[in-house]
């Protein structure tokens, strides 16, 4: 069982209790637990590194007391100028 | 070392005198220093014992705690601490322990200190405790943690996040070389407890130098020698006394042999797999190399196999074979045994090669025993597994297999009816009536007899068939076939046996083919029809032939050859031979009836016959063609008229010997045209006097009214399209015309390009830009009523700091 470091930065810090097996997903659903969003609409980061939902903490080597951070998903392409 | 040591004298001269409660230890400060090095060397050898070690021990453990002291600056606490501690307990323990506790205490320290100084952790964190984290992941439908309390060990407070520990090099530094100087040294004194038995080149013997010790010794070892021969001797002979030397050599040899067999290569690995031992062959194992310090066991190995493993890794390597196979489900039964990890291709090269291997066991032999289960194991499992692969598509056969045949029937083959020979097309009335009747119940012999199905319906069919009286062959024909199939649907029940799915498929044939003759028929009948009547007609013509030739031989008759005769002319020859016969009629049947119309004409040749009286020779042959003249529909010249009309007349009948004379027609000569539209102009035609009076040779002078005219001359050239064209193209245009050969191919495809660019440049318009942004932006701020229009940004200028902060 590890600690989870959530960093959202609305000045607000989520910890959350989790295994090593979980995957990305359901930390997202217990984060948002804590935050009032939806887990589809977030995304976990470590400085640009972007989190995917289907691998585990283990593989992504998220041990205890890593801290991540929470974004919101920015869409890719938006045009320029749009009439 | 060195640099700690002087640190250590520093620090231990400055907190020499500030340590005043460490009072046993304090004088010990300025001695320890030279004596620490030993200790440290030997603290191993020196077990539990001795104030001195205890106090060493203590010195240095205050030592380093002095150094972290210095470090962290709290100085005093730590090393206050540490000395009472040490001193109270560090004389009975060990010195393994106080190396333990000093690495527990000084992890307890730094958590305390990182606890006191509290570095980076900022604010709160919220946090939800396991109880309520295992409701919501039950909710959420995750496992529940597994609770486990070590993980807590570290951490200071739950509240405040956990950092790592404070890492202290040089501490840590120290540590390592302490404890590869601990290494070495135990390392050291094994090897001196194995080479001490060996005498060393320096030892001295004490005969070297003096040569009576010498003599002495050689002396010495020659009578032992003499000894040593003179018992073997006697034992050899006493051997042979009781006849036991032959036992006892035995005895000794084995001995020997003994001494070192299979059973000594007990628990020996051999580092190839039991595969690469073939039965029946012997292969020599050696010990492989290792290094000279290296403590591991011995390790057997053949060197032919290991080159022609290593032979085989290589070829491996050169082939190339893919590292990444994402869709590893398709290996094969026997990985099943493997456990798959994440990026095993660096296996080998993190953790080093591990070679297949295997132990002797007792009596040095090992049997593959436990291989040969596995094996058996995974054939079982092959055997068991099936294959996911589909067998691949194959060419479609072109012809049914064997197999495929059985599952037809076989149809049974008609035996198609020999058609009648025809007779001929002149068919007789006579002939035509009794057919009818014949061919209703004929049976022609058919396999198909006995049937015995639908017989009314064929009947009926039957009936009508035979009353079509005027049948060709091939009407007969479709009626022997109908007949047929009547006849087949007649079979009784005399062969039931037959197949009833063809019987059902040719009846059904039978039947469409049936509607398809009867359609066939009626048109026959129809044309049938025709021919009857024709043939009727036939009849009844020739008969009447008969009867009217003897009375018309007076009339008229025309015929191909008497037509034309009339248009060659006289023949002055003609009737005089008497040959000829009565001309023969073929009847026309359309001009029956203009003959009876003409038949009121005779009369009126008869009047003229006057007329022959010219020559008397052609009287009789006028008599015939008068006959014949009188059916001539135009009109007859009036004789009372005068000469002419009866010349004529009588021309028209020819009376007169008139020869017609072919008149050659004239060609129209080629040199002069039938040209109306030019006139030849003779110059030479001008030289006559009254032609050149008319001629004007005079002043010319301009018109006075047209003084200012000045004619604005535009020649314009145009081409195809209607364009002006420039000088240039002008140009070009009329040494085309002229040449009588325009541009080649590249030469007008660029023409043409030229020409639709020019046509482009001019649709657009000057105002504005090509994709019409001006019309675009009006009509947007037309929608939006603002003057003014707002541009969205694009997504890549915007980072997720800018937003989120």
């Amino acid at each position: 069982m590890i600690e989870v470091l959530c960093n959202i930065h609305l000045g607000k810090k989520v910890r959350v209790k989790c295994s090593t097996d979980d995957s990305e997903e359901d930390l997202k659903k217990l984060i948002v637990a804590q935050a009032d969003t939806c887990w589809n609409k977030i995304v976990l980061k470590k400085r640009y590194t972007i989190f995917k939902d289907h691998v585990t903490l283990g593989d992504y080597e998220i041990h205890d007391g890593k801290n991540l951070e929470l974004y919101y998903p920015i869409p890719k392409s938006v045009p320029l100028f749009s009439f | 070392m060195g640099s700690s040591k002087k640190h250590r004298g520093e620090k231990e001269a400055a907190a020499g005198a500030g340590a005043g409660a460490a009072g046993s230890s304090g004088p010990g400060t300025a001695e320890q220093a030279p004596r620490h090095r030993e200790h440290k060397k030997h603290k191993h050898r020196s077990g539990g014992g001795g104030s001195g070690s205890g106090g060493g021990g203590a010195g240095e453990r205050r030592k380093r705690s002095r150094e972290r002291g210095a470090e962290r600056g709290s100085s005093r606490r730590g090393g206050e601490t540490e000395a009472r501690n040490g001193s109270a307990h560090g004389r009975e323990r060990s010195q393994v322990e106080p190396v333990e506790r000093r690495v527990k205490r000084e992890k307890r320290d730094d958590g305390y200190e990182a606890a006191t100084s509290s570095k980076a952790s900022s604010g709160d964190a919220s946090s939800l405790s396991i109880e309520e984290t295992n409701k919501l992941r039950a909710k959420l439908g995750l496992k529940p943690l597994e609770v486990t309390a070590v993980k807590k060990e570290a951490a200071g407070t739950k509240e405040e996040p956990v950092l790592a520990d404070v890492i202290n090099p040089m501490a840590l530094r120290q540590r390592e070389e302490l404890r590869e100087k601990l290494a070495a040294a135990k390392e050291k004194r094994l090897l001196n407890q194995k080479l001490g038995k060996i005498k060393t080149l320096g030892d001295d013997d004490p005969w070297l130098d003096d040569t009576a010790a010498w003599i002495e010794k050689s002396r010495r070892l020659q009578k032992e020698k003499d000894l040593a021969e003179k018992r073997a001797k006697l034992l050899e002979e006493m051997d042979q006394e009781f006849g036991v030397s032959s036992l006892v050599e035995e005895e000794f040899g084995q001995r020997q042999k003994d001494q070192y067999s299979a059973r000594d290569l007990q628990g020996l690995t051999v580092e190839h797999t039991i595969d690469s031992f073939r039965e029946g062959e012997t292969m020599i194992l050696t010990l492989k190399d290792k290094g000279v310090l290296q403590e591991e066991e011995d390790v057997l190995v053949n060197v032919n196999l290991l080159d022609k493993e290593r032979a085989e890794k290589n070829v491996e390597l050169r082939k190339k074979k893919p590292d990444y196979r994402p869709y590893a489900e398709d290996e094969s039964v026997d990985d099943m045994f493997k456990p798959r990890s994440i990026l095993a291709k660096y296996d080998e090269e993190l953790e080093g090669e591990r070679p297949h291997s295997f132990r002797l066991d007792r009596g040095g032999t090992a049997d593959g025993a436990r291989e040969r289960e596995l094996e058996e194991i995974r054939a079982n499992l092959r055997q068991q597994a099936q294959s996911l692969t589909m067998a691949g598509p194959r060419l479609a056969s072109e012809y049914l297999t064997p197999q495929e045949m059985v599952t037809f029937k076989k149809t049974k083959r008609r035996v198609r009816k020999i058609r009648k020979k025809e007779k001929e097309v002149v068919v007789r009335a006579d002939d035509l009536l009794p057919l009818g009747n014949k061919t209703s119940e004929g049976d022609f012999g058919s396999r198909l007899r006995g049937r015995g199905r639908r017989r009314v319906p064929e009947a009926e069919e039957e009936r009508e068939a035979p009353s079509q009286l005027p049948q060709s062959d091939d009407t007969r024909v479709e009626n022997m076939d109908i007949s047929d199939d009547e006849e087949g649907g007649a079979q009784g029940p005399g062969s039931p046996e037959t197949l009833e799915e063809d019987q059902v498929e040719a009846e059904l044939q039978k039947q469409l083919e049936k509607g398809r003759r009867l359609r066939q028929l009626q048109q026959l009948r129809d044309s049938g029809e025709k021919v009857i009547e024709i043939v009727k007609k036939l009849e009844t013509r020739r008969s009447r032939e008969e009867d009217e030739d003897p009375e018309r031989k007076g009339a008229i008759v025309f015929n191909a050859t008497s037509e034309f005769c009339r248009t060659l002319g006289e023949i002055p020859t003609y009737g005089l031979a008497g040959n000829r016969e009565d001309q023969e009629e073929l009847m026309d049947f359309e001009r029956d009836e203009e003959r009876s119309a003409n038949g009121g004409s005779e009369s009126d040749g008869e009047e003229n016959i006057g007329w022959s009286a010219v020559n008397l020779d052609e009287e009789k042959q006028q008599q015939h063609f008068s006959a014949s003249s009188t059916t001539i529909l135009d009109e007859e010249p009036i004789v009372n008229r005068g000469l002419a009309a009866a010349l004529l007349l009588c021309q028209n009948k020819g009376l007169l010997e008139t020869t017609v004379q072919k008149v050659a027609r004239v060609k129209a000569p080629n040199k002069s045209l039938p040209s109306a539209v030019y006139c030849i102009e003779d110059k030479m035609a001008i030289d006559d006097k009254y032609s050149r009076r008319e001629e004007y040779r005079g002043f010319t002078q301009d018109f006075k009214e047209k003084d200012g005219y000045k004619p604005d001359v535009k020649i314009e050239y145009v081409d195809e399209t209607g364009r002006k064209l420039t000088p240039k193209e002008a140009f070009r245009q009329l040494s085309h015309r002229f040449h009588g050969k325009g541009s080649g191919k590249m030469k007008t495809e660029r023409r043409m390009k030229k020409l639709d660019e020019e046509a482009l440049l001019k649709k657009m318009s000057s105002s504005d830009t090509p994709l019409g942004t001006v019309a675009l932006l009006q009509e947007k701020q037309k929608a939006q009523k603002t003057p003014y229009i707002v541009l969205s940004g694009s997504g890549k200028s915007m980072n997720a700091n800018t937003i989120t902060k």
